[in-house]
């Protein structure tokens, strides 16, 4: 039998290199990324050959049908050099990254969260294509995103996009509530003019909601991403202020919490909202159960249109109880008098290096590589497949001709998110970084949860992030008042 | 017995040694090569400040500091609660479920068997979606709809601290039982007849009969199942880290889940490996106990 | 004669007893069965994405689109199934094989070091995966220079500490009677083992093939690490293709989770004959 004999093989291999093992494992520097130097074949008039390693998730739903194409693409521009596309899908890609990380062979260009970047910088694990990024490459990138693939001096990756973390409402309802949705879109709102907006959205049937005005996906580990969204309009754009101090202790910290809580409290939210998940929220919003939904991304739009046809076609594939919607996209209130923010996401190609130190020669053909991904015709299939902005001017070039069906109102709206985002912050130091990503999800997170399922007060949860962070940074590292 | 026989017997046992270990030699390669060398990695790696590039080694630091970490006490709380809501429980249901099983026809038998099997085999992906509809905070949620024929309110099941313990160890009462069932079912048919027979000529009840042989006939397989449900509890984040997240105020973060985000989220390997090693000697103290408990093996 | 009274047949008794039985087994039964169910049945539906979702008891409409857009999303489909196939099964025969020795030997073979191996061991169990996983991928990844391969795939699992405690426990239950005796005979430890050990461990072992199987069958994680290209992937790594930023394949993905129960509804049936039916001493020495 072939499998058996297969398996009695390796036995037996392994059998044999047990003796070897401690003297494999110290010579070995291999970066995982397969002759890293490209030391074969070299003096090839168009440079030596070279393989670059891309671990890619599914960013768009025909995002991984392309690899191949992309790969004969790459391969077709520089004859020399092999592009290897691993495919992964996206929730389990930082798990193994991370272990290859750990394990100091990662692969050269991965597709993740510019928020990764300072983490994997302190692991000294990426690297700085400052040198290799020709200048032609720099200049074709919108200064905000490209601002996100930064860290102290260093430039780890090209962006891919750049999106508005935004609301989402049904206009209809919107319109019943006598809400001026296009007046918000362009101006924005503040907190108190939400308030009473989505305490208008409320339908009730006898004691009963049966329409919320808002519902924000809060279950687990999401909650953060609620109270991200909201605190980034209150003055605190960043969990630490420009001269690096925590800012999460400041009054309008308490003061974004204790409205947080109201809201549930004036009944415009439910009082499960500590369990409500992003399938949850969105079946509500597609049922009519609630006006606003967030937070809200570009593609929503795409399947809110798309759930209208199948309930024309009345064919049973619609969302049950679902009702047709016209997705509105809504700015997120702001907070205390302070100017709005725009919490976005910045995903691009990072740039990883092995244990070996990478030669100017690979590293020039792996930033070869990130831009092809990061710009031209792959990043404007992409981002066009994913309702989201070109960032790149080549990008833009490529798009014309795509066509979309965007409600034009919400492309604007979106433009307007943008121009106010919150920007990057390369010079915050990764030890820095680092505890306020571990406060956030040992106390931060578990005391939302707890403050959003009514179980403390919005001053015990202050006091204890404010306790923490002091322990934390020390009383001179926090923001006071 | 004649003495040239004898000491052919005793060269036979003597060889035992030998043969024992040819017995054992592939499982020790495999155990030394992919358990015991990574395991030996972790315990090195728990003294060190480890990073890919070079690590520096910091001595009992990493231990040091998991003593002083509040949060680590609070999860090896929940964790010790977790384990002991869910494992004996989840024991005496698929004893009673392979018990009742057995006087019921063939092919009665064999449905049965594959029911209860079958949640194992289901991607955890699908469950996971559909415990997430049964805990649904809403009143369409099929936990809240049961109650609420009871006339009690929607309650909040995974977003509440005093209700998300409990809503994962129900979920693990439910989903984990289909392997203990099997393998007791096959303990159960070891046990030889003629013990039931004797039984029966002394006029024995059916529950003297659980008592005084099925309970001693299953020693083995119970210590079994305690001691891997006990290791697979203590280890247990995936159903904490994707229902709960940790829960309000942490009140359902397991070490296991403490153990991968120092692992992975923050790159502290080294606290990771620590913590690991606390953890693998608190399991041994409680394995050791059980072993003392169940341990002495039944002889015929 | 059993455990349980031998009422004549057709008895009121009897009738009682096991409705009764049967009723609480039941009850028992749909409450496990009902992800399952709800695995099924989310299958037949249309391929939409898992924010649009509706729960629901009941199908609102049948269709195999989602099986069909399984099989088309990939070209690899198939050939994640046999990936999985592959693996789980050399890994299933090789832990049947070795771990049945270890078990064997460390309850019924007295040697030097005995108690202090198997504590090794069970000890070695006790360390959570994931802090052995980073030294585990280093030795076959950097070391072995074995990723992408099938070998990197089987060879980790190719006996657990899990079969061998397992077979341990079991076999310590065999009589040692017969085993001097047979020793008495002349017959050594292997032949011990092939001729007596085997054939009165076929329930254990059968029990053994199918949990192995399914384990290996669902292991997620590592084929996942140690994979880089679809055509290596298995069947779980696979499956979490259908999963992307913002959304997911919901129906889909449940059409291949489905499809990826089957082999082990196969296997759970075939096997299913050996415990059945109890093997006992009685039946092999007569």
């Amino acid at each position: 039998m072939k499998t058996k004999s297969r398996v009695l093989a390796s036995v037996l291999a392994l059998g044999l290199s047990v003796t070897t093992l401690a003297a494999c494992s110290s010579n070995n520097n291999d970066n995982g990324s397969n002759n890293a130097g490209g030391a074969s074949n070299a003096g090839n008039a168009a440079g030596a050959k070279d393989t670059i390693t891309a671990l890619l998730p599914p960013v768009s739903p025909t995002y991984q049908e392309n690899f191949d194409q992309m790969a004969k693409d790459f391969n077709a521009k520089y004859p020399n050099l092999t592009l290897k596309i691993e495919p992964a899908s996206w929730e389990d890609m930082t798990q193994k990254l991370d272990t290859q990380v750990n394990a100091g062979s990662p692969p050269d260009i991965a597709f993740i969260g510019s928020d990764g970047i300072s983490k994997y910088v302190q692991q000294g694990m990426l690297m700085d294509i400052k040198d290799a990024a020709t200048p032609d490459m720099i200049s074709d990138f919108d200064t905000a995103p490209f601002e996100y693939m930064k860290n102290g001096a260093g430039i780890y990756g090209f962006p891919a996009y750049m999106e508005a973390h935004a609301l989402g409402g049904n206009k209809e309802f919107l319109e019943k509530a006598g809400i001026d949705y296009k007046n918000v879109q362009k101006n924005g709102w503040t907190y108190d003019e939400f308030r009473e907006a989505i305490k208008k959205g409320v339908v009730k049937e006898g004691n009963k909601t049966s329409r919320y005005g808002f519902v924000f996906a809060t279950a687990g580990v999401a909650s953060k991403d609620y109270l991200g969204v909201l605190v980034k309009g209150a003055g605190m754009p960043n969990a630490f202020t420009t001269d690096n101090k925590y800012a999460y202790t400041s009054k309008n910290y308490l003061e974004v919490l204790k409205d947080i809580r109201q809201l549930i409290d004036d009944g415009s939210m439910p009082k499960e909202l500590s369990s409500v998940d992003a399938g949850k929220r969105w079946n509500m919003f597609l049922t009519g159960q609630t006006m606003i939904t967030g937070k809200g991304l570009a593609t929503f739009e795409n399947s809110a249109n798309k759930n209208n046809e199948k309930i024309d076609a009345n064919d049973g594939s619609a969302v049950k109880g679902s009702i047709k919607t016209d997705y509105i996209v809504l700015p997120v209130p702001s907070f205390a008098g302070q100017p709005p923010v725009t919490t976005v996401a910045v995903d691009g190609y990072v740039t990883f290096r092995g244990k070996k130190e990478p030669s100017a020669e690979h590293k020039a053909n792996v930033v070869k590589a990130a831009y092809f991904l990061a710009s031209g015709k792959v990043a404007a299939t992409t981002n066009n497949d994913l309702f989201v902005a070109n960032i790149t001017k080549s990008g833009k070039t490529a798009a014309e001709g795509m066509t979309t069906n965007r409600n034009p109102d919400n492309v604007a709206a979106v433009g307007v998110l943008l121009s106010h985002a919150a920007p990057a912050r390369p010079d915050i130091p990764v030890e820095l970084g680092a505890k306020a990503i571990k406060l956030e999800d040992e106390v931060i997170v578990p005391k939302l949860q707890a403050l959003l399922a009514g179980e403390i007060s919005p001053e015990d949860m202050y006091d204890a992030v404010k306790k923490a962070a002091i322990d934390t940074f020390g009383e001179d590292g926090v923001v006071k008042e | 017995m004649n003495p040239t026989k004898k000491s052919f017997f005793r060269r036979r046992l003597e060889s035992d040694n030998s043969w024992g270990y040819a017995f054992i030699a592939v499982a020790l390669v495999v155990f030394a090569l992919f358990t015991a060398y990574p395991v030996a990695s972790a315990f090195i790696i728990s003294f060190q400040d480890y990073k890919p590039l070079g690590s520096t080694f910091i001595g009992f630091d990493n231990y040091a500091e998991t003593f002083k970490d509040a949060l680590f006490w609070k999860s090896i709380r929940n964790t010790i609660i977790y384990t002991i809501l869910t494992v004996p429980v989840a024991l005496l249901l698929s004893f009673a479920v392979a018990i009742l099983i057995l006087p019921l026809k063939k092919w009665m038998q064999t449905s049965f068997k594959a029911v209860y099997y079958l949640p194992a085999v289901a991607s955890g992906v699908a469950l996971s979606v559909v415990w997430l509809w049964i805990f649904d905070p809403m009143d369409t949620g099929i936990f809240n709809k049961l109650i609420s024929l009871f006339g009690i309110g929607n309650q909040n099941w995974l977003g509440s601290s005093s209700t998300a313990m409990f809503s994962l160890v129900f979920m693990a009462w439910l989903s984990s039982h289909g392997t203990s069932i099997i393998i007791y079912l096959a303990a159960l048919l070891g046990i030889d007849t003629s013990y039931y027979e004797a039984a029966d000529l002394d006029g024995a009840t059916f529950l003297q009969k659980l008592r005084y042989i099925v309970i001693p006939c299953l020693k083995p397989t119970t210590l079994f199942l305690l001691v891997t449900g006990v290791i697979g509890s203590f280890q247990v984040f995936q159903n904490a880290y994707l229902m709960t997240g940790g829960g309000p105020d942490n009140a359902t973060t397991m070490v296991g889940l403490l153990i991968f985000n120092n692992a992975f989220k923050y790159f502290e390997f080294g606290k990771a490996a620590a913590q690991s090693l606390l953890l693998a000697g608190l399991i041994a103290v409680v394995a050791l106990v059980q072993f003392k408990f169940f341990g002495k093996e039944v002889e015929y | 004669m059993s455990l349980y009274r031998n009422y004549p047949d057709r008895s009121k008794a009897k009738l009682f007893r096991n409705g009764t039985i049967i009723g609480l087994l039941l009850l028992f039964a749909l409450a496990t069965i009902f992800p399952i169910y709800f695995m099924v049945i989310s299958s037949l539906g249309d391929p939409v994405e898992a924010g649009a979702m509706s729960y629901s008891l009941w199908p609102s409409k049948i269709s195999f689109a989602s099986y069909k857009f399984f099989f088309d999303y990939s070209e690899y489909s198939f050939r994640w199934l046999g990936n999985s196939l592959l693996v789980a099964g050399s890994v299933m025969i090789s832990n049947v094989v070795f771990a049945s020795m270890a078990g064997y030997a460390f309850s019924k073979i007295k040697f030097r070091g005995r108690a202090f191996l198997f504590t090794l061991l069970l000890v070695a169990m006790m360390i959570p995966y994931q802090v052995t996983q980073v030294p585990l991928y280093i030795l076959i990844v950097n070391t072995f220079n074995l990723q992408n391969t099938y070998t990197a795939l089987i060879v980790p699992g190719l006996v657990t500490v899990y079969n061998i405690f397992l077979s341990k426990q079991f076999m310590s239950s065999i009589p040692k009677e017969i085993i001097e005796s047979a020793k008495m005979e002349g017959c050594n430890q292997f032949q011990i083992y092939l001729r007596i050990i085997l054939p009165l461990s076929k329930t254990v072992l059968a029990v053994m093939a199918i949990l192995t199987f399914m384990d290996s069958w669902n292991t997620f994680f590592w084929p996942f690490l140690v994979t880089n290209t679809m055509d290596m992937q298995t069947i779980q790594v696979g499956l979490k293709n259908f999963r992307f930023a913002n959304t997911t394949f919901f129906a889909p993905m449940m059409a291949g989770a489905t499809i990826s129960a089957l082999p082990m509804f196969i296997l759970f049936f075939s096997l299913q004959r050996y415990f059945l039916e109890g093997v006992t001493v009685g039946a092999v020495k007569g």
